[in-house]
């Protein structure tokens, strides 16, 4: 049988060569560096995209996605022409979604006495129906008119301080028609 | 373990390289799959977890790579100026020699283990990651096998 094997694969008789296994390992180690690096690189290119939009997406408030967009009402301050509201039906619900102030958005059911008063500058909702006109108290004591928008589809009345000046307010009263206060909410700070 | 790596090397490279040539089909293919796989022992020195011999842990790397060498020159190539592969199907040659062909792989793999590196059954079977009784089998089968094809030479 060896005599055999011997016909089949002669031996060898070549010199061993060390050195090369060496050079084959080091030689080896770069593409895997190489890999590495382009991994890093092809992540850079595809989280640094996404990094991005994140880290400079616009997180200011919107109004809600199920508003319904087809029918937004805005109130704007006249002597400014900033956007204090925009509204809208809220899809699928009795309710409003709304955007105050670009700083404050949802969307609410209707509910009859429901009130809501953002201050800086004065801006604000009820759905109660009695409200006709309103006013805000200063901390000095002084009561400022506030101007209201009703909305008769989305049977929600809208309100804000006309004046430009900014002032400290402590509370916010509206009244019906003949006059009595029937919403009143104190401010915090 | 570089410096053991290295000292086995020079002690059976050209037992490492017969069987590599063996397996591999060709005698310069052989020669550098065992550069390759020793290249690669030197890279996963690390990985080695000692729970067999270094050399059988070697054995294994290097008819991996002998394998890969074969694998890689496919059957429509032509084959190389010092191919081994000297027949087809297990047919005898015209120049009467035994072609490789007349065994398995694994059989191929286990008889030249066996004759040109001198492993034992256990030694085989921890290269091959197999049972030493098929080893056993597959060399007795293999024996039969090459009997049979020098007879047919010989007549």
């Amino acid at each position: 049988m060896n005599e055999l094997l011997d016909t089949i694969v002669p031996p060898f008789d070549e010199p061993a060569d060390w050195d090369d296994v060496l050079r084959r390992a080091r030689a080896r180690r770069a593409p895997r560096r190489l890999v590495l690096a382009a991994v890093v690189v092809g992540a850079a290119l595809v989280v640094g995209p996404a990094l991005g939009v994140l880290l400079t997406r616009d997180t200011t408030p919107r109004l809600p996605a199920d508003a319904d967009k087809r029918n937004v009402v805005v109130v704007v301050q006249p002597l400014t022409g900033r956007i204090l509201v925009q509204a809208a039906p809220w899809k699928g619900h009795d309710g409003i979604c709304y955007l105050m102030l670009s700083e404050r958005a949802g969307c609410v059911p209707r509910t009859p006495r429901a009130t809501l008063v953002l201050t800086s500058p004065i801006t604000g909702y009820t759905f109660d129906e009695r409200v006709v006109s309103g006013t805000a108290l200063t901390l000095a004591g002084k009561r400022v008119p506030l101007q209201l928008v009703h909305f008769p589809k989305l049977a929600v009345t809208f309100f804000f301080r006309r004046g430009r000046l900014p002032l400290l307010f402590k509370e916010v009263a509206l009244r019906d028609a003949a006059g009595h206060v029937v919403v009143r909410q104190v401010l915090r700070r | 373990m570089v410096d053991r790596l290295e000292a086995l090397y020079r002690a059976r490279v050209q037992e490492f390289r017969r069987v590599a040539a063996a397996i591999a089909g060709d005698r310069e293919l052989g020669c550098d799959a065992v550069q390759e796989a020793f290249a690669k022992a030197v890279r996963s020195a690390g990985r080695f977890d000692g729970s067999g011999t270094l050399e059988a842990w070697v054995w294994r790397i290097v008819v991996n790579a002998a394998r890969d060498a074969r694998r890689r020159t496919r059957p429509g190539d032509p084959s190389p100026s010092n191919s081994l592969l000297q027949g087809t199907s297990g047919e005898p040659s015209a120049d009467g020699q035994v072609p490789l062909d007349a065994l398995t792989e694994r059989q191929r793999e286990i008889v030249f283990l066996h004759y040109y590196a001198d492993l034992d059954y256990a030694a085989i079977a921890d290269a091959l990651a197999i049972s030493p009784g098929t080893v056993g089998a597959t060399l007795n089968a293999a024996r039969s096998r090459l009997r049979g094809a020098l007879e047919e030479v010989r007549t």
